[in-house]
């Protein structure tokens, strides 16, 4: 983990680490991933991934409409938007 | 009382916030919902209902979305997030009568395990002066632990019920992943996250469960079985049943005291009827690190939805949309919050995903077969819940990892789905501590039978911190 690193991820992350805390986040991850490298000595041959306790998949429902129509509510609660659409800066020019 | 008309459902819940005025220090509860609850106890009061939690007032955890209350999730992100709706979990629970007078501090996200990384500040423990209340239910614990409240609401990713239970002296269960529905509950790891209750004893822990869980159609995890009526089998003998003793636990990292309790509350049990059996959990140890891959990059994926554009907290000013991203989410989160965030990407990130991501979920499997294989011979498996007693704050430093292992005997229920509870079992300088009692899956029952066959004998749970009125 060096800070290369942690500026690709930031930015995959769409944070900004600030200069003054830079180092120790860079300590602190570097810390995290060598506690969880441990993993690295267990055989996990043949073994399948976990990725859900239930290891259902997950049930389809019938397409009907069941939820109301909160545009109204969910456009009041935006922190920008006008009748129809949430608002943000100009994106094409 | 209030079958018995000696207090009224209004003065029931007038009391409550006067304790929680005469209670500020200890920073509980973010958001009150004074008028609206005052309304509903008076409502019972004209017309007396028969619905089984009836004018109960009860803490509702800030990650459960409460239309039109402020639900902030312990984040500046969402200080001002007011949701349209609510949680199916929170709708159960007032459909059957409960009162949400408030919503309870909690670790930023829920991620911590501490109480300490909350923007609203520290929740007090009220066992003692700058001591934590555990995290990240952390407020619904210390408000019950305070007499506020009888219960609450609380969710567990990694022990986020059962720790703050713990060092807190009271009782919470951890349901089987995919029990109670997690629609409406500000996820932070959708493969591990459930929502539980909180309260003095395991038959109020039964009959909020019984109000909490239902089979909802808007979570596609959950789970469509038959829920029992988790007070039936309370108080069923524990004879001939089969407690697993872990014999892989390091008890030798533990404090001596911590032991003793624990080796006592297994004699306790004997002495109930049930039998001991040596158990073998060889992959236990590897809980701590197996989540803190797979936990962080669920949440990297989950928190992404923070952007600063549909609802939540925006930063002023950006120059373009790709700063209004950066600038919102750098400004709302806390460290704790940015720097799982961080590991999340680093692991599902090209070239890494396989020897950490995919790794993790393998090694997932081998705890989960663990357990399969204890299960097949022993009804409940018992564990200390937490390493030791309520710690003061800031005393972990500031070594994340010391922290984490906070975790390290809960951890390992969320990675294979396990319903689990911490109730008290001890006291070790005046400061309460609890014992773990995981469950087979789904059987919550036989965890709830267990826990309140073992308070029926001991009075652990009625111990309050000095000054709080049973």
């Amino acid at each position: 983990m060096d800070k290369k690193t942690v500026t690709t991820i930031s930015y995959l992350s769409r944070l900004k680490i600030d200069e003054e805390k830079e180092e120790k986040i860079t300590n602190d991850l570097e810390n995290i991933i060598k506690f969880v490298d441990q993993l690295n000595d267990i055989d996990t041959s043949d073994i399948e991934p976990l990725t859900n306790p239930l290891e259902k998949t997950a049930k389809t429902r019938d397409d009907i409409v069941t939820a109301d129509n909160l545009k109204k509510e969910l456009l009041e609660i935006a922190p920008s938007s006008n009748e129809d659409y949430f608002l943000v800066p100009r994106v094409v020019e | 009382m209030i079958s018995h008309k000696e207090i009224s459902n209004k003065e029931l819940v007038k009391e409550v916030y006067k304790l929680i005025n005469e209670n500020s220090h200890l920073n509980a509860f973010i958001t009150l919902n004074e008028d609206s609850s005052l309304k509903k106890a008076e409502n019972f009061d004209n017309n007396p209902s028969d619905s089984s939690l009836a004018g109960i007032p009860i803490a509702q955890k800030d990650l459960f979305c409460t239309k039109n209350l402020r639900t902030t999730c312990g984040s500046k992100i969402l200080d001002n997030f007011i949701p349209p709706y609510s949680a199916t979990v929170i709708d159960n629970l007032e459909k059957a009568g409960c009162i949400s007078i408030g919503k309870t501090n909690m670790d930023e996200f829920a991620m911590g395990s501490s109480n300490e990384t909350s923007y609203f500040g520290n929740v007090h423990n009220p066992w003692g002066e700058n001591l934590v209340p555990g995290g990240s239910s952390g407020g619904s614990a210390s408000a019950i632990a305070a007499g506020i409240v009888p219960a609450a609401s609380g969710t567990d990713t990694g022990g986020s019920i059962r720790q703050p239970a713990s060092l807190c002296g009271i009782t919470g269960l951890k349901p089987t992943y995919g029990r109670v529905s997690r629609w409406g509950m500000i996820a932070f790891a959708s493969s591990l996250d459930q929502a539980g209750p909180m309260a003095r004893t395991a038959e109020d822990c039964a009959l909020l469960l019984n109000e909490m869980c239902s089979h909802d159609i808007k979570d596609t995890t959950s789970l469509d079985e038959n829920i029992p009526n988790f007070e039936d089998a309370l108080n069923q003998s524990l004879k001939g049943k089969k407690i697993g003793v872990v014999k892989d636990l390091d008890l030798a990292s533990l404090d001596n005291n911590v032991v003793e309790v624990y080796e006592n509350s297994l004699k306790e049990f004997v002495s109930l009827g049930a039998e001991l059996v040596d158990i073998s959990l060889p992959n236990l140890s590897l809980s701590v690190p197996t989540y803190y891959v797979v936990a962080p990059a669920e949440c990297s994926s989950n928190l992404s939805r923070f952007d600063g554009v549909k609802f939540g907290r925006r930063s002023q000013n950006p120059k373009d949309l790709e700063e209004l991203y950066i600038q919102t989410r750098s400004e709302g989160f806390g460290d704790e919050v940015k720097r799982r965030i961080l590991i999340g990407s680093y692991v599902l990130s090209a070239g890494y995903y396989d020897a950490y991501y995919k790794k993790a979920q393998q090694v997932r499997r081998l705890i989960k077969k663990d357990f399969d294989e204890a299960f097949s011979d022993v009804d409940v498996i018992m564990t200390p819940t937490t390493r030791g007693a309520a710690f003061e704050m800031g005393s972990k430093g500031s070594d994340p990892i010391q922290m984490y292992l906070e975790d390290l005997f809960t951890i390992s229920a969320n990675l294979a789905g396990l319903p689990a509870m911490s109730l008290p079992n001890g006291n070790i300088d005046n400061k309460p501590i609890g014992l773990q009692i995981i469950g087979n899956f789904l059987d919550e029952s036989s965890i709830l039978n267990f826990a309140h066959m073992y308070q029926t004998k001991t009075n652990w749970h009625m111990l309050t911190p000095e000054g709080v009125i049973k």
